[in-house]
């Protein structure tokens, strides 16, 4: 049974009390409902994940916590201060809510009861908070309390509503207001905590992640450990990738936090993303984070250019070949791989770039110019000695390699395209243009206007 | 039209269903170099044998030879002859009764979305029904039945989301945001009903969210994106007061966007997606800007988008997916390079993406269907020239012809 027809069927039975005692009867249950979810979340602050359970999971999941709940029993008697006391029953018995280990599951039998609850929950409150709000700001004082207990309520509230509609902007906002507000640090930090339990079951939120930037920016000012929260924060967007493959909203956030970074964090990032990202040569995620990562490291380098003498120069350069350098590996060991060849794309574009000087330039014809201009030669060897490697097949071979072919031709093409004027009869030089023509057209003949286009 | 990004919230079973170990089972012997086509292949395989059982005795002779065979490479290749057998009777199947676009199917599906609010995949969604509004409505317009709906409830319960600061909300109650204030607008445009709102208020609610680098956030709490900036340019335009913000400096940051594949990401910096793509080249289009951009790079990034199937993925290595057929193939048409991919193809597989039987569009062949790919599906085929749909306008979103009454009527 699917989850849709799960909630359908459970909604009809909600839809058949027409009368009108019946549905406050319901409305009744539904608050009582919403009160056990959000005692249950302020009795665990820790609560890390969140699902949503079909109910014939319930059971199950009683069995093994019963279990384990025996064995904990077992081990509380045979130590001497058994102070400890086990699961209270009811919690046990309960057959909405599952909490265990700082695990929160929700039946979805009771997950539209409890978001309209939520909602309207919420609004009253919010309505409320802002009335508070407006008069104390006429200067009509109210007793503090008052507006203190309103604002709790709502945090709890907005809180339960999130977690069933992760993507309600207004119970976000409400949240940002009540927290710029206090301006306290541990609020901050508690915002980071629900935004990520959010994405511990919708990693794709795009509300949750902009509350985190949100929070972050807040913060940034004054936060005398802002460095390890970039570092964790970095670290949480790796964990969600892991689950959330090729996730543009947790990796376009990772590559935020880039401009937040310092040089030595930026460098590490770099050295630690690089086993991931093998792992994972399909995710252009990652290998676009690393493309972010290189550039902050040039761009650093070119407003330092004045003061730093050559020594980091080199880095990059050193960086950039490495980079070239393993990305061939990759190429080789996974075979047909789009990322990975649009990852060369950029890096042979930032070597030609920022290595070979432009013809305009005087010092073209200095020393140091023509041995540029010989690496620039033996890097166009290696890139044909790659596309040779690549793109040879027979009709009959996997698709795989038919795309490794396709990929490494357009890539030669790319090259053709990148390379300046004065450059460009050393590629010709190497690989003639009709031999290019035949081999972009037999691998890819769907691009054949687009091929044609370039080569003319 | 947007929040496209973010779908409808995946209701996953979390940590507690042992689906969770079989999936990243699975990524382990993809990370292992395990061929995952391969499975492709036999699934594709089988697919065709359930689609026509009398071929079966055809397909199934080799794969008998196939058991028999030692080398591996060798039942590669006799899967790859199978498949590639599958294809042509497949190619075979279509030519022979090629799809038709179901039009009345999905006015009948989208007209039934509205009324539909008793699970909780729907409910949960309400607060972007503005969104949702401007979806169901531009695609009713497109396959010419916008006549079916009553304007004054429209325009009505419209009026009631917005908000004192002069900015929609994305249902009633809730707080204002560009993108539902763009959705809103839209609409209005739609039924030529513009005369009923502030434009002076909603301007100047547009004209305040500009930052100093001429940016535009989403709203007060200050998000950036750059499909804000499309979002506030297209309001403007359609409002006629774009020369109300500094434009010149929204058209540089849109271009500190760019990125060296020739494509644009949120923010400086941010990986290259084409629903960002449409967004810079829509306001640059809209601006009048659009010798910034490197067409020949973009067009090239762009056209890589089409797989195999004929469809458009958003980013390298994804899925196809309708909604893509809008961002990349408008993106094409401004910068003038859609013959560089397979329209043939591409309308065919939007055509596979039809519940021919309820209605609707869906992201991909057999998946469900929602009001958002109905609509890109639609507004994709009206950009392939489809008969039966009405154009539309690549940088709008909107149909042609209410595009032409903005701008040519007074």
């Amino acid at each position: 049974m699917t989850f849709g027809q799960v909630v359908e069927e459970q909604q009809s039975g909600w839809e058949r009390s027409t009368d009108m005692s019946e549905e406050s009867d319901s409305k009744v249950e539904a608050m009582d409902l919403l009160r056990q979810l959000e005692d249950i979340l302020e009795s665990d602050a820790l609560i890390d994940e969140l699902g949503f359970i079909h109910p014939s999971q319930f059971p199950l999941l009683k069995e093994e916590s019963d279990i384990s709940c025996n064995l904990s029993y077992e081990a509380i008697h045979q130590s001497e201060d058994g102070v400890v006391s086990p699961v209270e029953p009811s919690k046990q018995d309960n057959i909405y809510f599952w909490n265990r280990d700082h695990k929160l599951g929700i039946s979805t039998h009771v997950l539209l009861p409890l978001y309209r609850a939520a909602k309207d929950a919420f609004f009253i409150t919010f309505k409320q908070y802002r009335m508070c709000d407006n008069q104390s700001g006429k200067g009509i004082c109210l007793p503090a309390s008052s507006c203190d207990h309103l604002e709790s309520t709502l945090l709890r509230h907005s809180k339960s509503l999130l977690l069933l509609s992760c993507d309600f902007m207004t119970a976000w906002n409400c949240r940002k207001l009540i927290v710029s507000k206090k301006q306290q640090l541990s609020m901050f930090v508690d915002e980071l905590l629900l935004s990520g339990l959010v994405l511990s079951y919708s990693p794709k939120s795009e509300q949750a992640w902009n509350h985190r930037r949100w929070v972050i920016k807040s913060i940034s000012a004054n936060c005398s450990n802002f460095k390890e929260i970039l570092g964790k924060e970095s670290e949480l967007v790796e964990k969600i990738a892991e689950r959330s493959k090729m996730n543009y909203r947790a990796w376009n956030h990772r590559c935020w936090l880039v401009s937040y970074m310092t040089i030595d964090q930026v460098l590490s990032e770099l050295r630690k993303s690089r086993s991931w990202a093998a792992l994972h040569v399909a995710d252009n995620c990652c290998f676009h984070y690393r493309r972010r990562l290189l550039l902050r490291i040039m761009e650093g380098q070119s407003c330092l250019e004045d003061t730093v003498s050559c020594g980091h120069n080199v880095n990059i350069v050193q960086a950039l070949k490495d980079e070239l350098d393993w990305n061939e590996t990759l190429i080789k060991r996974y075979v047909g791989r789009e990322a990975l060849w649009l990852h060369r794309r950029f890096l042979s574009t930032c070597w030609i770039n920022n290595f070979v000087p432009d013809s305009g330039d005087e010092s073209y014809h200095s020393k140091e110019a023509i041995g540029l201009y010989h690496d620039f030669g033996t890097f166009l060897q290696n890139e044909l000695c790659l596309l040779d490697s690549c793109s040879t097949f027979v009709d009959d071979d996997f698709v795989d390699v038919q795309a490794q072919a396709a990929h490494s031709a357009s890539y030669i093409l790319w090259l053709k395209v990148q390379v300046p004027k004065t450059l460009v009869n050393q590629l010709q030089e190497k690989i003639r243009d009709a031999d290019l023509k035949t081999l972009l057209n037999k691998s890819c003949p769907e691009r054949s206007s687009l091929f044609n286009y370039f080569m003319n | 039209m947007f929040s496209p990004f973010s779908r409808v919230p995946s209701v996953s079973l979390g940590f507690l269903v042992p689906i969770t170990v079989l999936v990243s089972s699975i990524s382990l012997l993809v990370r292992l170099g395990f061929r995952f086509r391969f499975l492709e292949c036999i699934c594709h395989f089988r697919s065709v044998l359930t689609r026509r059982r009398k071929l079966r005795s055809n397909c199934v002779a080799p794969s008998v030879t196939s058991r028999s065979c030692f080398s591996i490479n060798y039942a590669k290749r006799e899967v790859r002859i199978l498949c590639d057998k599958a294809k042509e009777i497949l190619m075979e199947e279509s030519n022979v009764q090629m799809a038709e676009l179901a039009a009345e199917k999905h006015v009948r599906y989208i007209l039934s979305v509205e009324k539909r609010k008793d699970n909780f995949e729907s409910v949960v969604m309400e607060h972007l029904r503005m969104s949702g509004a401007y979806w169901g409505l531009t695609a009713l317009d497109l396959l010419g039945k916008l006549g079916s709906v009553d304007v004054d409830e429209v325009t009505s319960w419209l009026l009631s989301c917005q908000h004192e600061s002069g900015g929609f909300g994305g249902n009633i109650g809730h707080d204002p945001h560009i993108l539902y204030t763009l959705s809103a607008l839209q609409v209005l445009a739609l039924f030529d009903k513009m005369d009923v709102i502030d434009v002076d208020k909603v301007t100047n609610y547009i004209v305040s969210l500009q930052n100093e680098d001429g940016s535009f956030s989403g709203d007060m709490w200050g998000e950036v994106d750059t499909r804000f900036s499309y979002i506030a340019i297209c309001c403007l335009s359609i409002l006629h007061r774009l020369d109300k913000i500094n434009v010149e400096k929204a058209v540089k940051y849109i271009i500190s966007c760019k990125n060296m594949d020739g494509g644009f990401g949120c923010t400086p910096g941010g990986e290259s997606h084409a629903g960002q793509i449409f967004c810079c080249v829509g306001a640059l289009a809209i601006t009048g800007s659009l010798d910034l951009v490197d067409k020949d790079l973009l067009g090239w990034w762009l056209c890589e988008r089409q797989v195999k199937s004929g469809g458009l993925n958003g980013r390298p290595e994804k899925l196809p997916d309708v909604c893509y057929s809008w961002w990349v193939l408008s993106s094409l048409t401004m910068i003038d390079r859609v013959h560089w991919i397979s329209k043939e193809k591409l309308i065919r597989f939007i055509l596979d993406c039809q519940d021919t039987e309820n209605g609707g569009i869906s992201d991909r062949p057999d998946d469900a269907v929602d009001v958002f790919h109905t609509f890109f599906g639609v507004a994709g085929l009206s950009l392939l020239e489809y008969t039966g749909v009405k154009p539309i306008d690549p940088a709008y979103a909107l149909p042609v012809d209410v595009v032409n009454r903005i701008f040519f009527t007074k």
